[in-house]
């Protein structure tokens, strides 16, 4: 039985114009990809349904899973849907991204640096300073603040896509601690037991040194003497979406896994309430919105937080990853200068294109994207994880005019968009044959002393067929992403990792906060008290 | 006009209060027209001070109470000399539409995100609209106290443009709220400023005044015949005058919480009692004196 013709894979055909990442043009498999549609074949549609079952039952026991957000608000959890075809980039492939992204998170870092000391940029003329000033997530609290090893990205996680000419591009860069990297560990391990027999052929580079990377980056930025800095994760708790990676990211790196009422500023030193008393934190994962951080800085009326904050930060106590202030550099507005942002501190030519973006403060450029509005995607700028992106193509006239009526009135909230053919990618049905769907591929770097990059990240898939949209908050899902080997020597740490401590604090009882302001109120003066 | 400042912040709590954080921007700027000669700070319990200057350039005292504590006085003592600005620029409006006149107004030109106000300020637009972005200004300075009562408690330190509008009412810091609001959308560039007020009588007599803190604004104005810098001129909706060497300035900032004057959180009962005293003297001679 040859793979063309087996069940699973049977009227399996690229759509044009979309690229396929396993499959060529004529149908025939990509040559990396051959050995594994053999594979698929010989396992079958029902062992692949089976194996998709067994899947579901392990992820639901070990609570991998996601809410979906719906019209009406966030729904019920799901397991985290792993497709099990996994996907194919090969060590050459592979290399050209990794080069690519590290140049671009470099500039970003740099862009962060610059735009909260000398805008160097803004003088050069090269991004407007009422666009960076415009920015929600402009952080003026952290204003000339150098973070320790003038790190401010320490993990980033740039969305690619790959167009119908085979071209990859950014399509959005994530510098605000993007979640995810626990699916691409949780992915390999469950590929490694549920379908063993895919990998027979193949030499996979493996990922699972990630959380050693992490806390070897962390480690490296944090301001302490000894190399046994103290790291923590900060967690808003078991109630925000991303807990579990919290959790599994503590564990892995064998580092206490934290919430705000665990954390006390003294004299602009952070420390972690144990039940030995307290201990000084040099170094904090945490993933918190900065509005939320600190009660005495960003959000007046917050009280949220750890109180002081800042002020250690400020102080170079402490480093925080990803610093504050980042999401300055991964606004979709923004974005539209990264090329720009290469060039002029690295100068170097960008080695990733961007997606052709439309700024529409100016009135020419929102002219000619209203007139084309059916054609092209509107996102939102300040938003992420795919929340209220309009993609012309499939939207309604109604919907069209709705976006239409919401640029005009606040044209600098929105950026508009080429629309990119992603790829598609073999991916399981209910019956267990094969169709292509959309996918992008989030790598995650880290950046300590330098840039490592777990070799390929998380491949997000649209299950709905034909649907671009992959966000797992959307309903997108998810596949193993092989990088093969090559003879390229590896990058992987070889110490070993140290025991698991208990993954929270013993409940400590502490009292809350309440906030002091006084209102400016000064009676009238002089003139008004005489005439009134 | 010389002053001496005592600015006096006691709170009392009705139980022990630890990990007592605060930041305190209350220093006197030096600006051209004013200069801070002393400034001191007192903190009981007794801590450790630091500071520094904030994105706007105010500077910022910051410290904390660890252990536990059922007071806390802020005691700071300032000594100023301010000047008469002068005769403002009088720019035509067209000099608002200018290349240099964006550079300089920079963020404070920025929208309000004030788009829930919908309509309800549009009688106030067309009302406050002058010959030139001067008179427009000298005419907001009347409008606001014309259209709105001051009133001590009808408002709170975080309230909203949309507050005061619904009440009527608010203190000096809601009249520059809606006034900033006012100014850019006429495209004018304006801010928030920090402060306090000399607000004896006119004709002079008291050499002491129990005040409190102030707030006013600064709005760009171009030179005249569109020739020059533009220049920030201080505005008091307040007081329906410009400001002048009665007004002491602190800092300024896009609106109320990029300057406020203490601001703090503390761990332990929500009830405490807040004592604000601010006093200020004259130290020169006071013939010949305008407030």
């Amino acid at each position: 039985m040859t793979p063309e013709s087996a069940p699973i894979t049977e009227g399996y055909a690229p759509r044009a114009p979309f690229r396929d990442e396993l499959f060529a043009e004529d149908g025939t498999p990509r040559p990396p990809a051959r050995a594994l549609v053999e594979a698929l074949a010989r396992l079958g549609p029902e062992g692949l349904v089976a194996a998709g079952r067994r899947r579901d039952a392990i992820f639901l026991q070990q609570g991998i899973t996601f809410e979906t957000i719906g019209e009406e608000g966030p729904t019920r959890e799901r397991p985290f849907p792993l497709d099990l075809v996994p996907r194919i980039l090969t060590g050459a492939e592979w290399r050209t991204l990794k080069q690519g992204l590290a140049q671009r998170i470099r500039a970003l870092n740099h862009f962060v640096d610059d735009v909260y000391h000398g805008r160097e940029i803004v003088r050069e003329g090269i991004v407007p300073w009422p666009l960076i000033a415009g920015r929600s997530h402009f952080a003026r609290a952290v204003h000339g603040i150098r973070p320790p090893g003038g790190v401010y990205c320490h993990v980033a996680g740039c969305d690619l896509v790959r167009d119908a000419d085979g071209t990859w591009r950014v399509l959005e860069d994530n510098v605000r601690t993007p979640s995810g990297v626990s699916y691409v560990l949780e992915n390999r391990g469950a590929m490694a037991r549920l379908v063993p027999d895919l990998f027979s052929a193949y030499r996979v580079r493996p990922v699972d040194h990630y959380p050693q990377l992490l806390l070897a980056a962390l480690r490296s930025v944090a301001p302490s003497a000894d190399s046994e800095a103290t790291v923590v994760v900060w967690t808003p708790g078991p109630a925000n979406s991303a807990y579990v990676e919290h959790a599994v990211l503590a564990r892995q790196m064998g580092v206490e896994l934290v919430e705000a009422s665990d954390l006390v500023v003294r004299d602009e030193v952070l420390y972690m309430r144990t039940t030995a008393g307290l201990k000084r934190v040099h170094a904090v994962y945490r993933r918190l919105d900065d509005d939320f951080v600190d009660p005495l800085e960003f959000r007046p009326d917050s009280l949220l937080g750890v109180p002081g904050l800042v002020r250690a930060y400020r102080a170079g106590t402490v480093a925080i990853a990803n610093a504050f202030g980042t999401g300055v550099a991964d606004d979709k507005a923004v974005y539209h200068y990264v090329p720009e942002m290469i060039r002029y501190y690295l100068g170097e030519e960008p080695l990733l294109q961007n997606v052709a973006t439309y700024l529409l403060g100016d009135p020419e450029v929102r002219e000619h994207v209203l007139g084309r509005l059916g054609e092209l995607v509107v996102k939102p700028t300040g938003e992420s994880g795919g929340k209220g992106v309009t993609i012309g193509p499939s939207a309604s006239e109604e919907e069209l005019e709705r976006i239409a009526r919401r640029i005009e009135a606040e044209p600098e909230r929105w950026i508009a968009q080429e629309v990119v053919h992603l790829s598609t990618a073999p991916t399981a049905t209910h019956d267990g044959r094969l169709a292509p769907r959309h996918v992008d591929l989030r790598p995650f770097a880290v950046f300590g002393e330098r840039i490592d990059i777990v070799p390929g990240g998380l491949t997000r898939v649209a299950l709905r067929d034909g649907s671009m949209i992959v966000n797992s908050s959307q309903g997108g899902g998810s596949k193993d992403t092989w990088v093969l080997e090559d003879g390229e020597p590896d990058d992987r740490a070889e110490a070993r990792l140290p025991d698991p401590l208990p993954p929270a604090l013993p409940d400590l009882r502490y009292g809350g906060w309440s906030g002091q302001a006084q209102q400016q109120q000064q009676a009238a003066g002089p003139d008004a008290a005489a005439e009134a | 006009m010389h002053f001496a400042i005592r600015h006096l912040t006691g709170y009392r709590y009705d139980g022990p209060v630890s990990d007592n954080l605060n930041a305190l921007r209350v220093r006197p700027a030096t600006t051209s027209t004013q200069r801070c000669d002393e400034f001191h700070v007192r903190i009981d319990p007794e801590t450790r001070v630091s500071r520094h200057i904030d994105y706007f350039g105010t500077e910022v005292l910051e410290f904390g109470v660890p252990a536990a504590h059922d007071h806390l006085t802020i005691d700071v003592r300032a000594r100023v000399v301010t000047s008469d600005p002068g005769a403002p620029p009088d720019g035509p409006w067209n000099a608002v539409a200018a290349p240099g006149y964006a550079e300089a107004a920079g963020e404070y030109l920025l929208p309000w995100h004030d788009e829930g106000l919908g309509d309800a300020l549009a009688d106030l637009e067309r009302a406050m609209r002058a010959t030139t972005p001067l008179a427009t200004l000298r005419l907001l300075c009347e409008l606001v106290p014309d259209r709105f009562e001051y009133r001590r408690g009808a408002t709170h330190t975080h309230s909203t443009v949309e507050h005061l509008l619904e009440v009527g009412a608010g203190v000096c810091q809601d009249f520059v709220h809606l006034a900033l609001v006012l100014l850019r959308r006429q495209g004018i560039a304006a801010r928030y400023v920090s402060g306090y007020l000399w607000a004896a009588p006119e004709d002079g007599g008291a050499d002491s005044l129990e005040v409190d803190t102030h707030a006013w604004l600064e709005a760009l104005v171009p030179g005249t015949d569109g020739r020059g810098e533009p220049v920030w001129v201080g505005a008091d909706p307040t007081n329906r005058r410009l400001a002048g060497e009665t007004h002491v300035k602190i800092g300024h900032g896009r609106f109320y919480a990029d300057v406020p004057p203490v601001k703090g959180v503390y761990r332990g009962p929500d009830a405490s009692d807040l004592h604000a005293a601010v006093t200020m003297s004259r130290l020169d001679p006071q013939s010949g004196a305008r407030a």
